[in-house]
């Protein structure tokens, strides 16, 4: 790291659980985030600050007037722009140094392989179980980390799934099965709480590339932002998993 | 027993966390329903399976079965998937 960098990410460095050797791992890793909307935007926003080398950005969709309450990249003169255009707009300007690939495409069992190839963690921001299922499946397929984040509502709901046999995944908390999508547009969303959960996916994305604390790998946190009470429960590998279970 | 309830099925019971009785995880929401009728057919379908985006946690950990037994101390709480992002 030149000098400039040690500035940057100094009061990163100074934690013990980071450090120079933690930061410059940070700047040589390369995280997927899927989804550019409520939740991706904490996410990027905090990991090109925090010096993640390489963020892949996918998002098929563009921003629109109702999207600006609370997906806090994109702002009001990209309105029509690409959300993936917008991003790398935002996370120049936040930080120059990070690396920004994006993906425009659709994200689905055959696309998303190629791009959880390769990456340290993979973010799951995305609005409907489709996408979820995919990315879990991919995910697991590849042995990669996947920080997986919702919210509607009120409410927010976030676990890390590692990837590892004989840890649980996605599925294994939710079956594949035609489960129906709540839209924020349909059901409305308070925009701190977006805030919330993604920065606590960012957080738990970190921790997972530096290899330190205690994740929420094997939990699931379940956020009540009307109370403001956050309750952790823990999760198994369901032997009906198609994925995990004793099918697999 | 304590009972927390998710957001889209407060509209049933007013409230996020209620008690109810039973010796069973049906027993349980049977006695829901009797409470709050046809709050558990938005978790149980007609061949008695949980519908996939419900799950239930017992003193927090996952239960699969309805017939998994549970005590008055327990803790029941009901999980709804949630998509948005």
């Amino acid at each position: 790291m030149n000098d400039a960098q040690l500035l940057r990410y100094s009061r990163q460095i100074m934690l013990p659980q980071v450090g120079i050797e933690g930061q410059e791992r940070l700047l040589a890793s390369r995280v997927l985030i899927v989804g550019l909307g409520g939740l991706g935007s904490p996410v990027a926003m905090y990991l090109a600050a925090a010096g993640v080398g390489t963020l892949v950005v996918a998002d098929f969709d563009a921003v629109d007037l109702s999207n600006l309450q609370r997906q806090i990249l994109h702002g009001s003169s990209r309105l029509g722009m690409a959300k993936v255009d917008s991003a790398r707009q935002t996370l120049a300007e936040l930080n120059p140094e990070v690396r920004v690939e994006g993906y425009k495409g659709s994200l689905t069992d055959a696309t998303l392989p190629p791009l959880v190839a390769g990456v340290d963690a993979v973010v799951d921001a995305s609005d409907n179980f489709a996408t979820r299922f995919a990315v879990n499946a991919a995910c697991r397929s590849a042995g990669v980390p996947l920080i997986s984040g919702a919210a509607i509502r009120t409410e927010g709901q976030v676990a890390v799934f590692s990837g590892r046999p004989g840890d649980p995944c996605y599925q294994c908390l939710y079956p594949r099965d035609g489960t129906i999508d709540e839209t924020c547009s349909a059901n409305g969303v308070l925009a701190p709480l977006v805030g919330i959960v993604g920065s606590i996916q960012a957080a738990e994305t970190l921790k997972v590339l530096l290899g330190v604390g205690d994740t929420l790998t094997g939990r699931l946190l379940l956020i009540d932002a009307l109370a403001m009470e956050f309750r952790s429960l823990r999760l198994r590998v369901d032997p009906a998993c198609a994925l995990c279970g004793a099918a697999a | 027993m304590r009972v927390s309830i998710p957001t889209p099925l407060q509209s049933y019971t007013g409230r996020r966390e209620v008690e109810a009785g039973g010796a069973t995880l049906a027993e349980v929401l049977s006695d829901l329903d009797h409470q709050f009728p046809g709050i558990r057919f938005r978790m149980i379908d007609e061949q008695d399976r949980m519908r996939p985006h419900i799950r239930f946690f017992v003193n927090g950990g996952p239960v699969r079965d309805l017939a998994q037994p549970v005590g008055e101390r327990d803790e029941i709480v009901i999980v709804h998937a949630l998509s948005g992002g």
